[in-house]
């Protein structure tokens, strides 16, 4: 709650949560907001923009707006549920890999190391092909089963800092189980790196959803941007001039991308005071995930 | 030395889990994978085009762990198998041939936004909270959460088909024969700019970020104080001082962004029809092409493997610490 409080008084996170508000009202109001659907061929094909079709028509004569509201849905579950699946992931075995220790310690941090030199894209790639066209809800599970590793890491080496402090050890003086020092000691402590994690794990997932899509491993029958782009890059739009076909799904990707991106920043401003007064981006490439975060 | 070790150890480790990867993931598919592979492939079922293929995963008869062994000797002497789409041209020859496009291209492309991108994060972290600052923060912000086939497409859009300034496609004129010679390479540095623009413009934030937030950590410690008040120059205690040694984190950043930039020129060169892995891998994905798919997974694995040994032994170098370890 005093986080929600503090987010509400910082400047790019209310551009930030102003940005994927406006995102997810599109995406609930879809139908209302539009008149065409967004499968039925309903113009003549290529169109420019016009008071008819506010985005133009695509190759086949899908309305581009109808198309780009109703993919707002399938982009914003796929990051939301694959970011919580990695946050969940990741979080979970980095309090454990860090409290527990030893041999658990050890195992953990051998395969979180294993996944991050595996590159991830092409793993992806791999899997998604021998899936055959994958549904969204396909590429969100993939995601979320191959993208925790920088989640495991972070969150390990806080609880390896925080497991010193006092109020940890006076609990285990106390008795208290492993699995409630963990629950209610410790996990409150990482809420910012938790937050932290989920929203560059949302990043993450809306853009490899849109690129593995992009790339022809898609059901292709899925509304969502990343089948725009693969269909309107099949379409040669830039080519035949019909631009308004592939740059509709890309401002929409790159609007939800810098939003999703100012709120984390602002997470990170919040729970790191210290960053403040060192201008912006302090520890910006935590959010930022060098490893994994852009493809 | 044993640090070392320990790493080619763990390395090897990491390697042997991708072919693991690759050798089980046709064995999980329902019914007949070859067969499988061969319909969605839509290519004839010739009996030399089965026996290659049945070869390539591993597929002999004989009991499960000495397929495996089989399959890990044939990848480890370097033969990943037969392309399905290009039949009977070895994998290896396959996305051998693409390799020297894409890291030409992504050589290139990383040592401009690496230089360009530490350079702007060591002045940012000088001048913090100044207007230099929060632009090449905020630049720094974008350049980072816009997905990179976002990036390439825009730039596309607006060099390539509005300005028309350079070509849409291809590494260089088709209508010249390869060659060391200047109109070649000059015709493949023009062909090659705008996936390289499309490139820095997508790794430099990332690097910025992480140099300036390097400085700003080391610029409170006593031997920068020292610096200054030995009567240094600005400049100098900036460079020699600060961003020497906020240089050494940023380094083995680069070997983790590895990944992250192979990805992103995987999609760059899909955009730019741009004949590097990136694109041979889009037409192999088409095709359902398996072996050529798979055969990419191994090599970009061996790539990432490599550069982070390559830190690693940067590392053992930049680091007397490490020196005696």
């Amino acid at each position: 709650m005093k986080l929600l409080n503090q987010l509400l008084h910082n400047r790019k996170a209310l551009i930030g949560l102003a940005i994927l508000i406006l995102v997810i009202l599109v995406a609930i109001f879809a139908p209302l907001l539009t008149e065409y659907s967004p499968v039925k061929r309903v113009g003549r094909p290529h169109q420019p923009p016009s008071w008819e079709h506010w985005l133009g028509t695509t190759r086949i004569g899908h309305d581009v707006f109808s198309r780009l509201v109703h993919g707002a849905r399938v982009s914003l579950a796929v990051g939301f549920g694959a970011g919580l699946l990695i946050t969940v992931i990741g979080t979970v075995l980095g309090i454990i890999a860090g409290y527990k220790g030893g041999v658990v310690d050890e195992v953990i941090n051998f395969f979180t190391n294993m996944v991050l030199v595996v590159p991830n894209l092409p793993l992806l790639l791999v899997l998604a092909a021998f899936i055959g066209q994958a549904s969204p809800l396909v590429i969100a599970i993939i995601l979320g089963f191959t993208s925790w590793a920088w989640g495991v890491r972070v969150t390990r080496s806080e609880t390896l800092s925080i497991r010193q402090r006092d109020f940890v050890k006076s609990a285990e003086m106390l008795g208290e189980p492993g699995w409630r020092i963990m629950a209610f000691e410790i996990f409150p402590n990482l809420i910012s790196i938790v937050g932290i994690n989920f929203i560059g794990s949302v990043i993450f997932a809306v853009i490899t959803e849109a690129t593995l899509e992009f790339l022809g491993l898609g059901d292709p029958n899925t509304v969502s941007w990343g089948i725009m782009l693969y269909n309107a890059q099949n379409a040669s739009a830039l080519s035949v001039g019909a631009w308004w076909d592939l740059l509709s799904p890309c401002i929409a990707l790159a609007l939800l991308g810098l939003g999703l991106a100012l709120i984390n920043f602002a997470i990170d401003e919040i729970a790191n005071p210290r960053l403040r007064t060192g201008g912006m981006l302090n520890r910006w490439t935590r959010m930022v995930r060098l490893g994994e975060g852009k493809l | 030395m044993a640090f070392l070790l320990r790493r080619l150890a763990f390395y090897l480790a990491a390697f042997i889990a991708a072919a693991t990867i690759n050798f089980f993931l046709p064995r999980l598919m329902p019914g007949d994978p070859i067969e499988i592979m061969f319909a969605s492939a839509g290519s004839e079922l010739s009996l030399d085009n089965l026996n290659a293929l049945k070869l390539t995963f591993g597929f002999i008869d004989a009991p499960l762990h000495e397929q495996y062994l089989s399959y890990l000797k044939s990848v480890f002497t370097g033969d990943l198998g037969r392309s399905i789409k290009y039949f009977p041209l070895p994998v290896t020859d396959l996305l051998g041939r693409a390799l020297i496009w894409t890291v030409g291209l992504v050589g290139l492309a990383t040592l401009i936004s690496f230089t360009l991108g530490s350079f702007l994060g060591v002045m940012a972290a000088w001048r913090r909270a100044t207007l230099f600052d929060s632009v090449v923060s905020l630049a720094a912000i974008f350049s980072s959460s816009v997905p990179a086939v976002v990036v390439s497409l825009i730039v596309l859009f607006v060099f390539g088909y509005t300005l028309g300034w350079f070509p849409n496609g291809y590494a260089a004129d088709p209508m010249l024969d390869p060659g060391l010679d200047w109109t070649y390479i000059s015709s493949v540095l023009y062909h090659g700019a705008l996936p390289m623009l499309t490139l820095v413009i997508v790794l430099t934030g990332g690097f910025a970020v992480t140099m300036r937030n390097n400085m700003i950590n080391l610029l409170g410690e006593d031997y920068i104080v020292m610096g200054r008040a030995k009567g240094l120059t600005d400049s100098n205690v900036m460079l020699w001082y600060a961003a020497r040694n906020a240089l050494l984190p940023t380094v083995s950043s680069l070997a983790i962004a590895v990944g992250t930039i192979l990805g992103g020129s995987l999609v760059t060169e899909v955009v730019f029809n741009y004949p590097g892995l990136g694109n041979t891998l889009y037409q192999a994905i088409l095709a359902r092409d398996y072996p050529v798919i798979q055969g990419q997974l191994l090599i970009m694995t061996a790539a990432m493997l490599i550069s982070n040994f390559a830190v690693d032994l940067s590392y053992v170098l930049l680091d007397p610490r490490l020196k005696g370890a």
